[in-house]
């Protein structure tokens, strides 16, 4: 076991001559990274964002433009990646149809040359762990799709790899299959504490799996952290919209002062929020920027409450739970309520806001404007 | 706009049954949902009212005529699909204005500018006229799709999974708008998706489809409160309800729920309530699956007065709220907490179950039996309607 280390890493494609590829010079940008040994971290982000090509840079089927990638201590930049004693899993699974699962499974051992009968205690040792010891005698084109996944990541991990790398394993699955997959992975890794490297593009997956995310766009990473921290507290507008089903609700916003105090306001709206004081030493009278508030963290007021009075947009009622939508100039704000009661589209409600939740990013660059001290 | 109905409509593809006796009836100005797992047959039916598809057996009517034996093109339906079937070499005007220019409909050009704005206008895209597929983003695409199918007065907007592809920022937003619209246009819509919350949230009405045939017809309180049976339960709501196979006992005056948990024998006490005793008497049941949905079970860190003891098998975030499942030997519960608590995997927790929000299914045929506030749902459901 080991961790990995990416100290500057670039990579940049060949030229084939298309205007696109000046434009976006650098699949990957100056990306440093730290994964602690037995931990669990996801690259996420859109794609094409660079987090495959990431992922196959620290795997060796792809070289790096510049920089260093170091498993545990070992520096593997010129390593072949059958030396590098890693442990792969593809979204296609890529199985040896002629071969059986425990075929499969034991394949690259046999290629290894180590001798039958350890191969025979391995596989017999990984496959009630991944819950396919009824199907060792299956050949692939009879299993679900869930158990050709879980047999390519017994394969993966019977080499006792230092490092797990996974590829969207997950998005082959229809929702019901992917879900259960979710919680097994976790559970796997749980018990073999394995450091795995984790590509998705849904932060959901992202958010359930892993020990640490590292959110990557346009081959620079935004945010590594552990999933509340980048939940809770995000960078930038980028990460505050990627993370969190519905997304963060973010408005443009001038802020005023009234009477000593500042508030957010919108462009043809009544609505006004009080600015959390922490941000007085950042904020003035006619400071523009983007408002940024979970839905969670928008409540409708009981019949005393000094909410703002305002209409439905929309309506959703989604069974475990109810979205509202308020039109805000011509935006919507999103809130979620686990109130049982019925609104239609039209209806007045009292808002209120958690306003010690709201984040200020700046209307330029997107970053966070946080408060001083 | 028109009211659409099927009746008893088959159709099958070499041996396989596809459709087995389909039978809706879609009221004019709807918002009708077709929903299921892959492969039920949601978007064989579709294809049966465009009449791309035709049913060996049943009819289609659209306001009460047969409408069987006319061609696609004559029935006047607006398809959207998952694949946006733009042409890539006509601006979005030219997109839009397609179908009016075809030899059925023969528009002038002055009416079809007048049109494609109106609808671009809806769609709020009056800025994207003049680009070509190529130069749009996924969800603008899908809205040049829609408001293809806007240009013209469709007896019914047929959409097949329009939101599937997209992003889930913008399925969210789309989602939205497309509730909004069809409100505005008040016009009939026929809806296909394997997303549960996409049938909360946009149909009046639900069909629950599996295997070819409908399993439910209502709206969503109804379906979600009151499944007919526990496949439907499972298919809404995420996470998944939990089921719990147990047998309901007399136990002095009252009645108790007794189930099992990791080999211990454990019961508690039912709620009174006459109406649902009575309903599961009637039924002759003494073993009971009972459901119970992830929001109506508590946990607790330290032991507590009616909790039972179990460890956790799995804790995940699912966006803006977490479930912790329970291991509890041949199953496992799931139950909704918040964000990032400090859980082990395999550490002790206590459970509760809150009972008097739960369903009881007949174990053998799985069909729904009653529930706690059965009464008040189904008053509930009525009201709702009448709104």
């Amino acid at each position: 076991m080991a961790g990995l280390t990416l100290k500057h890493v670039f990579k940049r494609y060949e030229n084939s001559g298309k205007k696109k590829q000046q434009k976006n010079d650098f699949a990957v940008k100056d990306l440093n990274l730290l994964c602690e040994q037995g931990e669990f971290v996801a690259l996420l982000g859109p794609s094409g964002c660079g987090k495959t090509t990431t992922l196959r840079m620290i795997a060796g089927l792809e070289e790096i433009t510049d920089g260093e990638i170091y498993i545990g201590e070992r520096l593997v930049n010129n390593l072949h990646p059958k030396d590098r004693n890693i442990g792969l899993a593809f979204e296609d699974y890529a199985m040896y149809p002629p071969l059986n699962v425990y075929g499969n499974v034991a394949f690259n051992l046999r290629a290894k040359g180590v001798d039958k009968g350890e191969i025979d205690k391995r596989v017999r040792e990984i496959a009630p762990l991944m819950q396919i010891d009824d199907i060792l005698d299956k050949m692939p084109v009879k299993l679900s799709g869930g158990q050709k996944q879980r047999v390519n990541i017994a394969r993966a991990i019977i080499r006792e790899p230092e490092l797990l790398l996974m590829d969207e394993p997950l998005s082959h699955l229809d929702g019901k299959a992917r879900q259960s997959m979710r919680v097994e992975i976790k559970r796997l890794i749980n018990k073999i504490k394995c450091t795995t490297i984790y590509v998705t593009h849904d932060q959901l997956e992202a958010m359930s799996l892993a020990d640490k995310i590292a959110i990557i766009n346009f081959g620079v990473l935004q945010q590594f952290g552990t999933p509340s921290e980048v939940y809770d507290d995000p960078v930038n507008e980028f990460v505050a919209s990627f993370i969190g089903e519905p997304p963060m609700n973010i408005l443009e916003t001038t802020i005023i002062k009234d009477d000593g105090t500042f508030f957010f306001t919108f462009q043809n709206s009544n609505l006004k929020i009080a600015v959390p004081s922490r941000y007085y030493s950042v904020v003035s009278d006619g400071f523009r920027c983007k408002m940024g508030v979970r839905p969670m963290d928008v409540l409708v007021g009981g019949e005393d409450s000094k909410g703002t009075p305002e209409e439905i947009a929309t309506f959703e009622n989604l069974g475990d739970e109810r979205r509202i939508g308020i039109r805000v100039g011509d935006m919507l704000l999103m809130l979620i309520t686990e109130d049982e009661k019925r609104y239609r589209s039209g209806d007045i409600i009292k808002l209120e806001v958690r306003e010690e939740k709201t984040h200020l990013f700046d209307i330029e660059t997107g970053n966070r404007i946080r408060e001083q001290g | 706009m028109a009211r659409i109905q099927l009746e008893n409509v088959k159709k099958s593809f070499g041996k396989v049954q596809a459709l087995n006796g389909i039978n809706i009836d879609v009221k004019d100005k709807e918002f009708f949902v077709l929903f299921g797992p892959a492969g039920a047959g949601k978007t064989t039916i579709l294809n049966c009212i465009a009449g791309i598809n035709l049913p060996e057996e049943g009819m289609v009517r659209f306001n009460g005529e047969v409408v069987n034996l006319v061609d696609p093109a004559h029935r006047n339906v607006a398809m959207v699909f998952e694949n946006y079937a733009l042409y890539p070499q006509m601006t979005v005007y030219d997109n839009m204005a397609a179908a009016l220019r075809s030899n059925l409909y023969k528009t002038d050009e002055e009416t079809i500018k007048e049109k494609v704005h109106a609808a671009a206008r809806m769609m709020k895209m009056e800025n994207l006229l003049e680009r070509l597929p190529s130069q749009l983003s996924n969800g603008q695409k899908q809205r040049v799709a829609m408001g293809r199918a806007l240009v013209r007065t469709p007896n019914v907007f047929l959409m097949d999974e329009p939101l599937a592809h997209l992003d889930a920022k913008l399925r969210n937003a789309m989602r939205t708008e497309l509730k909004e619209m069809q409100a505005n246009l008040g016009s009939t819509c026929i809806y296909v998706t394997h997303d549960f919350m996409e049938a909360m949230a946009l149909g009046d009405r639900i069909a629950i489809i599996n295997k070819g045939e409908i399993v439910q017809i209502g709206s969503g309180d109804e379906i979600y409160y009151m499944p007919c049976n526990e496949f439907v339960a499972q298919l809404m709501g995420d996470p998944q309800i939990n089921i719990l196979p147990g047998e309901i006992k007399e136990s002095g005056k009252g009645y108790e729920f007794c189930f099992q948990a990791n080999g211990q024998k454990l019961a508690v006490p039912m709620p009174e309530e006459k109406a649902l005793f009575q309903n599961i008497r009637r039924a002759g049941l003494k073993e009971t699956d009972m459901g119970l949905r992830p929001q109506n079970v508590k946990y607790s860190f330290t032991p507590k007065e009616g909790y039972f003891k179990t460890t956790v098998y799995s804790y995940e975030s699912i966006g803006n709220k977490s479930v912790i499942m329970a291991d509890c030997g041949d199953y496992q519960l799931r139950m909704i907490a918040p964000n990032g608590l400090k859980i082990q995997i395999d550490q002790e927790i206590y459970v509760s179950l809150e009972v008097d929000h739960s369903m009881f299914f007949d174990p053998q045929t799985k069909e729904y039996v009653s529930r706690y506030d059965e009464e008040s749902i189904r008053a509930f459901a009525v009201e709702q309607e009448v709104r």
